[in-house]
């Protein structure tokens, strides 16, 4: 198992390297002078060349382009990605405590796109064709195919607005979560469940559960043995998930006005903030790259097999 | 491993990711607060409903950012009541501020200004001649970044006559300089004690300035509060309390007024845009709001680069066509819903030196199509376009994609343009490629504005010469060179009727050449609640004089 840790390990990090060259090139595709960029992000209302050739000269831009990327790839394993071209703050003050809200909202909305999915594939596969799967289905499709910044909006006119139970926006209190969470989970826990159905079903089909139950096991028992097998699909899908949750909380975030990447990336983006754009598509890329590695190693716990695989 | 293992390892990383979620959203932690040992939910129970409650709070896009007040990416209505300048830009012209009172040598060049007495930085330190010269010298040494302000260019020196006596030597006269000075940024006063080694520009240890607020409490990208500074040298304000709590998207912006989560929203240099006119009356018919708006404070505007000798926006004879199909009052009613007025001239009458009477190119397709014909663009049978000399009347047109008030009315402008045989490209981009374009003189045409208010017309004028600016809208027309000259002569002129003279005459130049068409006056609109009083404006669409309002 530790060998498999290891292999699975060496395999991820020249992935990360890859990553980070193509968001270090990012800066450089502007058609832009990234001095000038700088500058413009920095509201400086009028541009000249002198202050150009300063600004460059200031932020190392007048080095050799391998140079700078090395110098940034080694700064950026001590979480240091440089500094914010708008604010002039250490990106990562910027992004620590915007990624810490961002990952409390994915978390808190995957333990329960997980718990949802989980509870309701099984029941659909074990109703398979009743009217309870048919409707669970029927209903997550519908919620599924809502947009979410339309369904937060009208969350929000609801519950907050005319029944006045929760804040409209903001991460002030535990009541904060409830509304952003919704959005989440219901976008997301109708596509997941789907999933979990199926591989339930398929291992229903499978010839070890006609033998366990010729066997005498108790039907229980057949299950647990079902749904062991079928969360080996669930936990890649899920370690998978969780990243993509993490990258997509943009809108709910700028809807709920929560303090988290997406805000910060979408400000970012429309001010040119390049070192926090970087650094985003890092972090990010190093989040999927990291859970689709603990997904495999997960998986290699519960299958044997593939530890021999690989 | 065996189920048993399979289901508590799960059963383990799901009741981890439960807990840390839970513990994390309990303490609100990783919330950067800069000062003040309130938490966040403070905010959330001030706000909710309660109309006894007497303070501000208003609905920002953005977050405040870096206050640093010599520098430029922080929130100018935010800086404009932590910080002062020594003299204040009014309808009335320049008024005393910091400065009690000034003098202007005979030559233009040296002004002396007696300091008001008994002012304090809100960390406590004198407000003195010392500070003062601390300040502007700081702002020099980062002279580079702030080029667009003419003064920090002509500024020899500063120096210490008495405890509240300071004077300024310039190395030529410059009429502007009290305008300038009047600024939001960069000649305002923070505390010494902020700075860090003896600057500001690599940044400062606090925000202490002298204004009618503190700033106390500042969680990045969530709220910022400012509370009445007791010992304001104008007497405290009447509301204690101002919090920008910072709400990205206008729908939930639009549900937190309505249930009472921020009080308080107005138009900034987005514009218009950023608030849905139609929602905003319903909060105003429902009775807890009030809508106020301000006089015109800039103009937006199509800028036609006459010195691009290929195209056809070189021609004044097109550049007057294009003026004569913009339907302003269409656009004043359809798309602004009436916020915006229609602008017949570059800068509105109640502009300095700008009440001129120029004379209005109304709507008139049938007049454009005259001028066309005349200046020798003919429709050939069976085509759209007109030619001329085998040229088409094609022209692109480059517009900002994130305002949809700007793609709309581009469309119109389209549609219009066409009826006279005239081709418009459309082609959205981000407004800092716009702004490369207009310096760089890659463009035939496109949206801009005036500076506002307090920059008008003296910084627009200045930047009419410009190679970063309008260089390129204005070097095509024939008199250029007389009107750069002239450009130089009113910035150095000391006499009030010669200013006149110059400022009528370069309006008129840049009217009759049409280089500057103009669109619709913007305005500032505030959505205050009905219970506050004196809502007033600067003369500025970036600032709101806070201290004056009070709730009935």
């Amino acid at each position: 198992m530790g060998g498999y840790i290891l292999r699975r390990i060496a395999v991820a990090l020249p992935l990360l390297i890859v990553i980070s060259f193509l968001a270090f090139v990012l800066n450089q595709l502007s058609p832009m002078d990234p001095a000038e960029v700088v500058l413009h992000a920095q509201g400086v209302p009028t541009i000249t060349e002198e202050l150009i050739a300063e600004t460059r000269a200031e932020l190392g831009m007048d080095r050799p382009f391998l140079i700078q990327y090395f110098d940034w790839l080694i700064s950026s394993f001590q979480l240091d990605f440089g500094s914010s071209y708008v604010t002039g703050k250490p990106v990562w003050s910027l992004l620590g405590p915007a990624l810490l809200n961002t990952l409390k909202l994915t978390l808190v909305s995957s333990a329960f796109i997980i718990l949802f999915s989980i509870v309701m594939g099984v029941v659909c596969a074990l109703r398979e064709g009743g009217w309870l799967d048919l409707s669970v289905r029927g209903f997550s499709f519908l919620l599924t195919s809502l947009p979410a910044y339309w369904l937060a909006a009208l969350m929000v006119w609801y519950f907050s607005v005319k029944l006045d139970l929760l804040p409209t926006s903001g991460m002030d209190s535990i009541s904060s979560y409830i509304l952003p969470v919704a959005v989440i989970v219901i976008g997301y826990a109708g596509i997941y469940f789907r999933m979990i159905r199926s591989s339930m079903l398929s291992n229903l089909n499978e010839d070890y559960v006609l033998y366990g139950r010729a066997c005498g096991l108790s039907e229980t028992s057949v299950i647990m043995y079902v749904l062991r097998n079928s969360l080996q699909v669930a936990v890649s899908v899920f370690g998978l998930a969780i990243p993509v949750i993490l990258g997509s909380t943009v809108v709910v975030e700028n809807i709920f006005a929560w303090p988290g990447l997406g805000t910060l990336t979408v400000n970012s983006i429309l001010g040119r903030d390049f070192p926090i754009i970087q650094a985003y598509v890092l972090v990010l890329a190093a989040a999927f790259v990291l859970f689709n590695t603990a997904s495999d190693i997960i998986n290699a716990a519960f299958n044997p097999k593939l530890r021999k695989e690989f | 491993m065996n189920i048993k293992k399979g289901v508590v390892l799960l059963t383990a990383l799901l009741a981890i990711i439960w807990l840390s979620a839970c513990s994390a959203g309990n303490n609100g932690e990783g919330a950067q607060s800069s000062s003040g040992a309130q938490n966040g939910a403070d905010v959330q129970s001030s706000a909710e409903g309660d109309s006894s409650v007497k303070e501000i709070i208003y609905a920002t896009a953005k977050d405040i950012n870096d206050m640093n007040p010599h520098l430029y990416p922080g929130s100018m209505a935010a800086q404009g009541i932590v910080y002062e300048s020594l003299v204040e830009n009014t309808k009335d012209g320049i008024k005393p501020l910091l400065a009690e009172s000034w003098e202007i040598s005979s030559d233009g060049k040296v002004y002396t200004f007696q300091l008001r007495k008994n002012v304090t930085f809100h960390d406590g330190a004198p407000f003195n001649a010392e500070a003062v010269k601390l300040n502007i010298e700081a702002v020099q040494r980062n002279a580079s970044k702030h080029a667009w302000i003419k003064l920090s260019t002509m500024l020899e020196e500063v120096s210490v006559i008495d405890e509240h006596t300071v004077q300024m030597k310039l190395t030529e006269p410059y009429y502007p300089a009290l305008l300038e000075l009047s600024m939001t940024r960069p000649f305002v006063f923070l505390s010494p004690n902020d700075f860090i080694d003896g600057e500001t520009k690599d940044g400062v240890k606090g925000y202490n300035g002298t204004g009618p607020y503190k700033l106390t409490e500042h969680v990045t990208e969530q709220y910022a509060r400012f509370t009445a500074n007791e010992s304001y040298w104008g007497g405290e304000p009447k509301v204690k309390s101002i919090t920008a709590k910072v709400l990205p998207a206008g729908e939930t912006t639009l549900l937190a007024l309505q249930k009472g989560e921020v009080n308080f929203v107005f138009t900034d240099d987005r514009g218009a845009d950023s608030l849905d006119v139609e929602a905003m009356q319903r909060l105003v018919d429902s009775g807890d709001y009030q809508i106020v708006r301000s006089e015109p404070m800039n103009t937006k505007m199509i800028v036609a680069n006459s010195s691009k000798q290929e195209s056809p926006a070189s021609d004044k004879a097109v550049r007057e066509a294009i003026w004569h199909v913009v339907d302003r009052e269409m656009i004043s009613r359809t798309i602004f819903s009436g916020t915006e007025t229609a602008a017949e001239t570059l800068f509105s009458a109640n502009v300095n030196y700008a009440d001129i009477g120029l004379e209005a190119r109304s709507y008139d397709p049938g007049k454009a199509m005259q001028l066309l014909e005349q200046a020798g663009w003919v429709q050939e049978a069976g085509s759209d376009i007109r030619t001329k000399n085998g040229s088409p009347l094609v022209l692109k047109l480059y517009y900002d994609v994130n305002s949809s008030s700007q793609k709309t009315e581009a469309e119109l402008l389209q549609s219009e343009a066409l009826k006279i045989g005239m081709k418009l490209e459309l082609i959205g981009e981000e407004s800092s490629s716009i702004a490369n374009r207009r310096s760089t003189g890659d463009y035939e045409l496109l949206f801009n504005q005036t500076w506002g208010l307090a920059y008008d017309p003296q910084s627009t004028i200045a930047a009419f010469a410009a190679d970063s600016s309008y260089r390129h809208t204005t070097s095509g027309i024939a008199q250029a060179e007389q009107l750069y000259q002239m450009i130089d002569e009113v910035m150095v002129s000391t006499d009030e009727e010669t200013r006149k003279a110059l400022y009528r005459d370069i309006l008129t130049i840049v009217h009759e050449e049409a280089v500057f068409i103009p669109l619709t006056n913007g305005s500032v609109t505030v959505v205050a609640p009905t219970g506050l009083q004196s809502i007033s404006f600067k003369q500025t669409q970036f600032e709101l004089p806070f201290e004056l309002m009070y709730f009935e």
